[in-house]
């Protein structure tokens, strides 16, 4: 009955993980849509919103096949997003079957990320000094800034990594790198706390979902368009909750 | 120049955490750049910050998508590391101080200067993708 269960098996797995790793809902359509054509299945339609993913073909002997998967977790990676990508079109175009495929997606799904978590560090650093200097144009604030920005990033992966709990952790992790930006420039380095502060929180800033959001409502695809807006509106109080908490303990 | 090599600086920060292809880095940095650019130099003339703003996420997303075509890769992976140098990160800020500071009608200016700053940088993104699928919006959707 289920020859064609397998090409499903392989679609929804391409599928999940672009859309856990950051793709535009219609992009992950798309991959899924052209991958079971290619493999097959006639009257193909896909469904994909934030939190799962839905497929149905009609196989060669008229049975219909119908299959959906759920997606728990969000994490930001363009780099398998773009692997998939690749790997779809090779398929498409039959450079590779679908044994293979299904390799090559099992290793992209377990690849580590490719640049090293101190890189990361560094680079949250980076971003909140620089950033921290674009907005406020004067250069002694930018070493505290990069300090907070580091600071932020490594309670967010810190706490991530113990409570499994995405806003949560975010709120905390906004809140400590505010208290080292507040105590680093309390204590004499720098100048303004307010662009100290906005290079500490710049990391965390929901920069995919956002931008995923807008693409998704301005293609028609308004369920995932909102959750993803959603999704970014949390995230964005989160921060804010947490920036405001460590402000208001330092005011009186 | 300091401030143009801070906002490469910045753009390929941001590239690195979302994790992009390494072999792109330096291209989505000048994508910051060239964004950032037309950003403050349409301000100059005395032009708002809205207008500024949707013009630069505008060129900046048009950009990636050139580039994301030649490369064979995903636009997102240009276009949202090079959008990050415009968003309005100090405006929240204002926002959500003069909130927590009661001064209730300073935060409403503030938060909507940053919503219209937020929606001229979507609407840059939007046009150029708009632009860049006349012609296989609906047929390439619907496909069966």
């Amino acid at each position: 009955m289920a020859e064609k269960g397998r090409l499903v098996d392989l679609c929804l797995f391409a599928g999940k993980l672009m859309v856990t790793y950051g793709a535009e809902t219609y992009r992950a359509e798309d991959i899924m849509n052209r991958m079971a054509v290619a493999g097959g299945l006639k009257n193909v339609h896909s469904f994909v919103t934030t939190t799962g993913i839905f497929l149905s073909g009609v196989q060669d002997n008229g049975d219909n096949l119908m299959q959906m998967i759920r997606i728990v977790d969000r994490f930001q990676d363009l780099n398998k997003v773009a692997e998939v990508n690749q790997l779809s079109r090779d398929f498409v175009m039959g450079r590779i079957d679908e044994v293979e495929a299904n390799q090559q997606l099992l290793k992209i799904s377990a690849a580590r990320m490719n640049y090293p978590l101190w890189l990361i560090y560094i680079a949250s650093g980076v971003a909140g000094g620089a950033f921290s200097y674009l907005v406020g144009n004067t250069k002694f604030d930018m070493i505290p800034a990069a300090m907070g920005g580091l600071m932020s990033t490594l309670f967010l992966v810190l706490f991530q990594h113990y409570l499994h709990a995405k806003f949560f952790s975010e709120y905390l992790a906004s809140f400590f790198g505010s208290i080292t930006a507040l105590t680093l420039v309390h204590s004499g380095y720098g100048t303004s706390v307010d662009q100290v502060i906005i290079g500490t929180i710049i990391p965390l800033v929901p920069g995919i979902p956002l931008t995923n959001s807008v693409r998704d409502l301005m293609n028609g695809d308004l369920i995932s368009g909102l959750a993803r807006g959603a999704e970014a509106a949390l995230t964005a109080l989160s921060i804010a909750a947490g920036v405001a908490t460590a402000v208001s303990l330092f005011l009186p | 120049m300091w401030e143009l090599l801070i906002c490469f600086m910045a753009t390929v920060a941001f590239a690195i955490i979302f994790n992009t292809p390494s072999r792109l880095l330096w291209r989505i940095g000048l994508i910051g750049v060239l964004a950032w650019t037309i950003y403050s130099s349409i301000q100059d003339i005395n032009v708002s910050f809205i207008a500024a703003a949707a013009v630069a996420a505008f060129s900046a997303s048009l950009m990636s998508y050139g580039l994301s075509r030649h490369h064979r890769v995903p636009v997102t992976t240009f276009a949202i590391p090079g959008i990050i140098p415009l968003v309005p990160g100090g405006k929240a800020y204002e926002t959500m101080l003069a909130f927590v500071e009661e001064n209730y009608i300073e935060g409403l200016t503030q938060g909507a200067a940053t919503l219209l700053h937020a929606g001229a940088i979507a609407g840059g993104v939007v046009f150029a993708l708009s632009i860049f699928s006349i012609g296989r919006g609906v047929d390439q959707r619907y496909e069966t």
